[in-house]
């Protein structure tokens, strides 16, 4: 009585079989376009002042408060739903099998730049249990501690940029960043590597100071063809630059000319002014104020909203937004990492006595890199004169005490790596610069602070209790106030 | 007592035809009924019969004069039954010299009508006679002797022959006596008495009047343990009914529907509206919704998994059996006419505070800019008439707008028009009806249309071979259905207007390019009227529903009937987000669509025997198989942004998707039932059934178990046909059953994980499979699950039938039960299937119905039905506490099913306290602590009753229904908002001096925080955090209909042969007679989905009253 029933209970519009190509370029794409509006917009990029908005309730990066919504765990959820499930069903499908160990191995940097990053945010994470539900019916993930995540990432870097292998096949046009190419994969290793090594300099420099000569002397991101770049080619919600899509979505629009605002936002007075007072040319590939129906870039009409409002200024819609056709353009590229960011790793590495070569050249070789990178992220219009480049070069300098030179480095950090807010978050935490000054409105959630990292998601309290009480008590409250493992106070 | 018109004539021509085809003719051309047991007659013998304009009595004597049948008419009631076995009796001759008298006499009833086939006996001896047919009896007798008249349908009568030697007697009535047939399981018919389980048949005119446009939410009130939500989302929209509870974790926990013996899908389709979605989320009606009321002979109900049995795992939850009419044979064309029309009036439950109005910090708005932001504020200035700057940028007086939930709804109309063609000639008969309901809905441009068309065929090919055939399609159109949930695109939000602006300065909602007027601070508040205006959805539905079925009688005692019926529906929507919508991404709108067809077949086989085993032991035994094929194609189309501004096309889209989904699932069933009857007062039945499941089967091979048996046995046993009874005792039944109903999981293609190519303009991307948007992880070692029923009921008749109840109390619980259940995200999933959930309900069910007054002009009757169901949820998954199944808008309350709790609890949060209660605050914040997640309510009523009363005067008749919920809690979104605005009465308290607020700080060291009056709004609009603030008692009374129907004395109209006619005034939901919401209706559903317990900006609430009138001819 149940002949033909194993044909009739299979989905005819789905396969029963991972294609690890065309899975990888789902996890690439998902590791990216995780809730960029609520970690970028109104969370990371708030609380390091990139953004500000005058509404209460996407107001939890601008105000530390939190009213409703997912803004506090989106990512979370986002992160093992789609690109940590995904990463490990490739990890799965490709493990042992010959003819794919590059693309085993190249999944498991993937894995770890997409983890790093959550960690980041939220401190202890499932790790080692997570995504074993399908595998070995694991349905409560035991939280790890950030510092066995992050050993194990160094390693799982180190590992698996030693196993590439460029004479063995690898992904093809599915790998959207190299197109498989094994070397460039194993300067992203050693990169990544550097980025993780760096973190770690308030909890455990000496650790710090091993891996970071270990990724540097292994052969990092230098030079900007050595970026890893994603070209979106827009058309589909998932094949358009996700940063570009969620601020158009939530705030930024042609109709809305500025004034009307889903969400309240604009850039934040601290970032402006801080462009504006430098006369860095970026200013105008980033920003712009809508007059008279059309965008303008004039770095003297640019001015930032002030963080901490509740009311909406009277001025709002001349203040400046990100630039539709630049930073807000669907089919602009998104740096992942790039060579800016290992030359200002390389200039503090060099500042502490680390590495080899001059820090100040790391520098500003840092600042070049980044201001190049512009017109080939975000077009033309992005575009800095290599005469705006060389001037605002000359007016730089990196001199002083290694907390001077810090200041210095990251600060200029916080401009280079913009728009990638994680990171910057990550980096503000672990250096303090900008020094940035909170505000503190009625009701705010940290006292007047800013938050030192994000809150889980209420379906870990309810459905994973055990586990989430015992990350907790190892922690500290899940609270924005409670410090991740490696954000020591200083 | 209404009399009925004893000399109504009767034509009748037939050759060769069923008897009982020739029964339901009389029935259908007079005012008669026949009442007999299933089992004594023959209803398949052939009859033929030429009559005109005869008398009743004449026409039963032509039918049944060869036949061993006797009859018995009184009032409009014909009780056929087995001719009393008067051979049997021993009838001593004149030789024994005890006999000494002939006595004779003739027996009548109360109007003087003969009675024939009358019992007489000798008391106290085995010598009897009969009545005959002019209703005559003789019989020799002793000097002294007692005689005792009986008959069915009459009370016994004694008679002390005393000398005499002509005895006339006149029997009274015995209406206790009466049985009814029901319908039960595949279309059978039953006398009430013989059933072992719970079923309430409910009369098709009780829906006919005051018409609920969904039939499912007609059943109301009236009936105990059948417990119906009835949801606010406009007409067109779907129902929740759940019957003894809720028994499935994951399943839809409401019963089956069938149609003349045949299942009907009724799956929400489009998905039922979520509790926190915004835009377009809408309910897009079910499957009751396809059914005209009019169409309706009886609805049955089969309460329990015993008598649902036959039906299989979809009936677990119970089996609603509707059965349509059908026309007669041998007649002409009979007309009915239906007609009502109702007003549908939006009822305002708000309660609003109006000594503050719009503003912040003790401001009134004093320029364009703050009226925006403080559109949805009320911690304004004190209301004093004061000029104040509105968010278009008027100056007007700052005065309180009390009536803005009446200014922006408009009364609804609903118009329902039937007509019915009915007749035949002698071996067919045909019965043609359409109906068309239009309403037009309380939000502006919202409107509903329906219309069906129904044919029932009936025909009797030689004398073995009946076919029978119903088509019926409909089409429905809804313009502008209302979205519910969260803000968006939801005109319901209305209710959210600062208490000092009115609601028509908002009107149109559009500005002159045609894009959306902002008025307060967050675009995804919509404007009202620009959702109202501009929005668009529109949903069109053409369903086919094709049932035939071939009976071939091949014995006189075995049949075999084959069936065949498809239920198809297409259904197309698309909902536009327009140009000029703010929330919306460039303010350039989105494009929602799908098309779907979804089929339901069922064939079946079935074999029929019927033996009386012995004089007093008959056995029926049926046996058949079904094959169940469902299948729902969908293809979504989303898109967003219109590229020509105002041009509203799939085709002018800047990004879209189109992607199709198929679901096939097939569940074969072979399944008996054994019937024994002892006498009239012993019956035993058994059902078995086995389902093969193919949405548990798993692919590649996997050793799945996908296929469950299941058995029921129960018994009746009518004691007060054994028993040493009193007179007033009339009637007297126990029962008891046990049943198992095994059950499948709905969704197919869960059981292997699957990966799906998704749509990209780039390089190819796969994912795992999600269902239906959630991440699903496969489980390949799913098992059907059991649900196992047993129940003990008691029915009595006392007082000549003037007092009559039925109670029951059942266990009904459900192992192994397929739960889906939430899992950590961590695992890379949302969700996964459990086989592990055990959930038991466990009540009593009471019926009380009574005729305090009855005499020639005036008649009252009153029935009550009661129903306590105790649910309790007693295992999830090992490790498993608790599982959420749905959150409330910004998740301050989630429904979660918890072990030890009952279905559906309401989880939340409160203040945290310390040991000593004082409250918890966070030094930082300077507000209380919040609790952990805990219960806060109970989402499902266990209490649930209804009292209706019928008075008849002559040609009036009052009907009244009251029914009422209690025991459930309901957390209210509106109110948290109201609350958060300052709209709500409890933000007055400190707008003044501020408030002072107490407690200790997280160290457990005292703690003052003054908040100034400025800032009070930030105090009430945190209280959202302490969710249960907002939890109300659910519990209510409401007058539910009221009909005052007048019938128009026909026979003084000699026009147009009008057989029958009357009109009625109409009314439903007229008052709330007991409630402790604040400013909602306690029944405020909006989904029918399991997550019930929230109130979240459904449409309001309508009272409706209005006209029927109905014409016979």
């Amino acid at each position: 009585c149940d002949d033909g029933f194993e044909e009739e209970n299979t989905n005819p519009d789905a396969s029963n079989q991972v294609d690890p190509e065309y899975m990888f370029t789902k996890a690439i794409y998902d590791a990216l376009n995780n809730s960029t509006g609520t970690v970028y917009e109104f969370g990371a990029g708030g609380f390091v002042q990139h953004f500000a908005t005058y509404l209460e309730v996407p107001g939890l990066g601008d105000k530390y408060l939190y009213i409703s919504g997912s803004y506090p765990y989106a990512f979370f959820n986002g992160a093992y739903l789609d690109a940590i499930n995904e990463i490990d069903k490739i990890i799965y499908a490709t493990e042992g099998v010959e003819g794919l160990s590059n693309q085993n191995a190249i999944a498991q940097i993937w894995k770890v730049y997409t983890y790093h990053r959550l960690t980041d945010l939220y401190g202890m994470v499932p790790y080692t249990e997570a995504t074993t539900a399908f595998s070995e019916a694991n349905y409560s993930p035991v939280y790890d501690t950030q510092e066995a995540i992050y050993m194990d990432m160094l390693n799982t870097l180190q590992s698996a940029s030693g196993s590439l292998d460029a004479n063995q096949p690898s992904f093809g046009n599915g790998d959207l960043i190299y197109n498989g190419n094994v070397d460039q994969w194993s300067r992203f290793a050693n990169s990544l590597m550097l980025r993780l090594a760096m973190r770690l300099t308030k909890v455990n420099p000496t650790l710090a100071e091993e891996w970071a000569q270990k990724a540097i002397s292994a052969g990092i991101i230098a030079e900007p063809s050595n970026n890893a770049i994603i070209d979106y080619p827009g058309g589909q919600v998932i094949n358009s630059n996700p940063i570009a899509f969620q601020l158009r979505n939530n705030n930024y629009s042609e109709s809305n000319q500025g004034s009307s605002n889903t969400e309240g936002g604009k850039f934040a007075d601290t970032f402006i002014s801080y462009l504006k007072e430098n006369n860095d040319p970026r200013l105008s590939s980033f920003a712009a104020v809508w007059v008279n129906g059309s965008q303008k870039t004039d770095p003297e009409l640019q001015q930032g909203m002030p963080n901490g409002l509740v009311n909406r200024p009277e001025n709002f819609p001349g203040l400046s937004e990100p630039n539709l056709n630049t930073l807000l353009s669907l089919n602009s590229s998104l740096m992942v990492l790039g060579s800016a960011e290992m030359n200002l790793l390389l200039a503090e590495a060099s500042a502490r006595g680390w590495t080899s070569g001059d820090a100040q050249s790391y520098y500003l070789e840092g600042i070049r890199d980044a201001m190049n990178s512009l017109e080939g992220l975000y077009g033309n219009e992005a575009a800095v004169s290599e005469e705006e480049v060389n001037t605002y070069i000359a007016s730089q300098s990196l001199t002083g005490s290694l907390e001077e030179q810090m200041e210095t480095i990251h600060t200029q950090f916080w401009v280079s790596v913009f728009p990638d807010e994680i990171e910057v978050y990550s980096n503000w935490r672990r250096t303090g610069y900008p020094e940035l000054t909170p505000v503190n409105v009625t009701g705010n959630l940290t006292g007047g602070t800013i938050p030192r990292r994000l809150t889980y998601p209420p379906s870990e309290i309810s459905v994973n209790t055990e586990n989430y009480e015992a990350a907790v008590s190892q922690q500290g409250l899940d609270l924005f106030t409670t410090r991740v493992w490696w954000d020591v106070e200083q | 007592r209404v009399s009925y018109s004893q000399g109504d004539k009767i034509s009748v021509k037939v050759e060769n035809q069923r008897l009982e085809k020739v029964l339901s003719f009389i029935e259908k051309t007079s005012d008669y009924n026949f009442v007999y047991k299933v089992n004594e007659i023959d209803l398949l013998r052939p009859v033929s019969l030429n009559v005109t304009k005869e008398k009743i009595e004449n026409v039963l004597q032509l039918i049944f004069k060869n036949d061993s049948i006797s009859y018995q008419i009184f009032d409009n009631q014909i009780i056929l039954k087995k001719k009393p076995s008067v051979k049997k009796i021993p009838r001593r001759t004149a030789k024994t010299t005890n006999y000494q008298q002939l006595v004779k006499g003739t027996i009548v009833d109360d109007q003087g009508m003969p009675l024939p086939g009358i019992n007489v006996v000798e008391k106290g001896t085995n010598n009897g006679s009969s009545t005959n047919f002019d209703g005559v009896y003789e019989i020799e007798v002793g000097e002294n002797a007692i005689l005792v008249f009986s008959g069915i349908g009459f009370k016994k009568q004694e008679i002390t022959v005393n000398g005499q030697t002509t005895i006339n007697a006149t029997l009274q009535n015995d209406t206790e006596q009466l049985e009814n047939v029901v319908v039960t399981a595949l279309g059978i018919k039953k006398e009430e008495r013989a059933l072992t389980y719970a079923v309430t048949e409910v009369d098709g005119d009780g829906f006919t009047q005051a018409k609920e446009v969904n039939l499912a939410d007609a059943l109301s009130g009236k009936i105990a343990g059948v417990s119906v939500s009835n949801l606010t989302t406009g007409a067109g929209g779907s129902s929740r009914v759940t019957i003894r509870g809720n028994t499935s974790l994951s399943g839809d926990n409401q019963p089956l529907y069938v149609i003349n013996g045949m299942p009907m899908d009724n799956t929400t389709l489009g998905g039922s509206a979520s509790t926190s979605a915004g835009g377009f989320n809408i309910d897009h009606g079910d499957g009751t919704g396809g059914i005209n009321p009019d169409d309706i002979e009886t609805i049955s109900v089969l309460k329990g998994a015993t008598a649902a049995a036959l039906y299989g795992s979809r009936a677990s939850n119970g089996a609603i059996i509707i059965t349509t009419k059908k026309g007669s044979f041998n007649s002409g064309i009979g007309i009915e006419f239906n007609s009502s029309f109702t007003v549908d009036s939006p009822m305002d439950f708000t309660d609003w505070q109006y000594e503050y109005g719009q503003g912040n910090g003790g401001q009134r708005p004093l320029n364009q800019s703050n009226a925006i932001t403080w559109g949805r504020r009320n911690w304004g200035e004190r209301i004093n008439g004061q000029p104040f700057v509105a968010f278009d940028g008027i100056e007007r007086p700052y005065v309180a707008q009390k009536n803005n939930i009446d200014h922006f709804y408009e009364n609804g109309t609903t118009f329902i028009n039937t007509i019915a063609l009915s007749g035949g000639s002698e071996k067919t008969s045909y019965r043609f009806s359409i109906s068309d309901t239009d309403t037009k809905g309380v939000v502006p441009n919202n409107s509903f249309n329906r219309r069906i068309f129904s044919l029932n065929l009936n025909s009797t090919i030689g004398e073995r071979l009946d076919i029978e055939g119903l088509v019926q399609f409909n089409r429905s159109k809804s313009y502008n259905r209302s979205s519910a949930g969260d803000a968006t695109g939801n005109p319901n939000w209305v209710n959210m207007l600062a208490n000092t602006v009115d609601v028509r300065w908002l009107d149109p909602g559009y500005d002159e390019n045609g894009y959306e007027i902002e008025w307060n601070e967050t675009p995804y508040a919509s404007n009202p009227y620009f959702v109202a205006n501009k929005f668009k959805n529109e949903g069109i539905r053409d369903r086919y529903l094709g049932q035939v079925s071939l009976n071939y009688r091949l014995l006189d005692n075995l049949s075999v009937r084959g069936s065949v019926s498809r239920d198809y529906t297409s259904f197309d929507f698309t909902a536009i987000l327009p140009t000029g919508t703010l929330y919306t991404n460039n303010a350039a709108g989105e494009y929602h669509g799908f098309d779907l067809t979804v089929s339901e077949t069922n064939s079946m086989l079935t074999v029929n025997y019927n033996e009386d085993l012995t004089e007093d032991i008959n056995l029926g035994v049926m046996a058949g198989g079904n094959i169940r094929k469902y299948q729902n194609e969908q293809t979504n189309y989303d898109g967003r942004q219109f590229i020509i501004p105002f041009f509203y096309s799939f085709t002018n889209l800047q990004t879209s998707t189109t992607i199709p989904s198929n679901q096939h699932l097939t569940t074969n069933s072979i399944f008996g039932s054994l019937d024994l009857s002892y006498k009239n007062y012993l019956y035993l039945n058994a059902t078995a059934r086995e389902d093969w499941f193919s949405t548990l089967t798993a692919s590649n091979g996997a050793d799945s178990d996908n296929s469950i048996l299941y058995p029921s046995v129960g018994a009746g046993f009518v004691f007060s046909e054994v028993i040493n009874k009193p007179d007033w005792f009339s009637y007297g039944k126990i029962r008891s059953s046990w049943a198992q109903v095994g059950g499948g999981l709905p969704d197919p293609y869960t059981l292997n994980e699957s990966y799906t190519m998704i749509p990209s303009s780039g390089e190819p991307l796969q994912q795992v499979t999600q269902v239906g948007g959630q991440r699903l992880l496969a489980n390949a070692n799913l098992r059907p699950y059991t649900s196992t029923t047993f129940e003990i009921g008691l029915e009595a008749r006392l007082f000549n039938n003037r007092l009559g109840f039925d109670v029951a109390v059942y266990d009904k619980t459900t192992t192994d039960d397929i739960v889906n259940a939430q899992i950590p995200v961590t695992t890379g999933y949302e969700y996964t299937y459990f086989n592990v959930g055990e959930v038991e309900n466990q009540g009593i069910e009471v019926a009380v119905n009574g005729t305090p007054v009855k005499n020639d002009n005036f008649s009252w009757d009153i029935n009550y039905n009661m129903a306590y169901n105790k649910n309790e949820v007693k295992q999830l998954a090992e490790g498993l506490n608790t599982i959420s199944v749905a959150n409330s808008v910004g998740n301050w309350a989630e429904i979660h099913h918890e072990v030890g709790q009952a279905f559906g609890v309401i989880k939340g949060y409160s203040m945290l306290r310390d040991d000593e209660g004082n409250i918890v605050f966070d030094s930082n914040s300077g507000f209380p602590m919040r609790s952990e997640l805990k219960k806060i309510g109970n989402s499902v009523a266990p209490l649930s009753m209804g009292l209706s009363n019928r008075f008849k005067y002559k040609n009036f008749a009052l009907d009244v229904l009251l029914d009422g919920k209690f025991g459930n809690d309901i957390f209210s979104v509106l109110n948290v908002y109201a609350t958060r605005f300052g709209l709500s009465k409890r933000t007055l308290e400190g707008r003044e001096n501020g408030l002072v607020l107490e407690g200790v700080d997280q160290n457990g060291d005292p703690y003052t925080n003054t908040i100034p009056s400025t800032d009070i709004r930030s105090y009430y609009q945190n209280l959202k955090n302490y969710s249960d603030h907002f939890i109300y008692d659910g519990s209510f009374v409401k007058l539910r209909q009221v009909v005052l129907s007048y019938n128009i004395p026909v026979e003084k109209i000699s026009l147009f042969k009008l057989q029958s006619a009357s009109l009625s005034f109409i009314a439903r939901n007229l008052f709330v007679l007991y409630s402790k919401t604040d400013n909602f209706d306690p029944e405020s559903a909006y989904t029918n989905s399991n997550a019930q317990g929230f109130e979240s900006f459904a449409l309001p609430r309508t009272r409706s009253y209005g006209l029927n009138l109905k014409f016979k001819f």
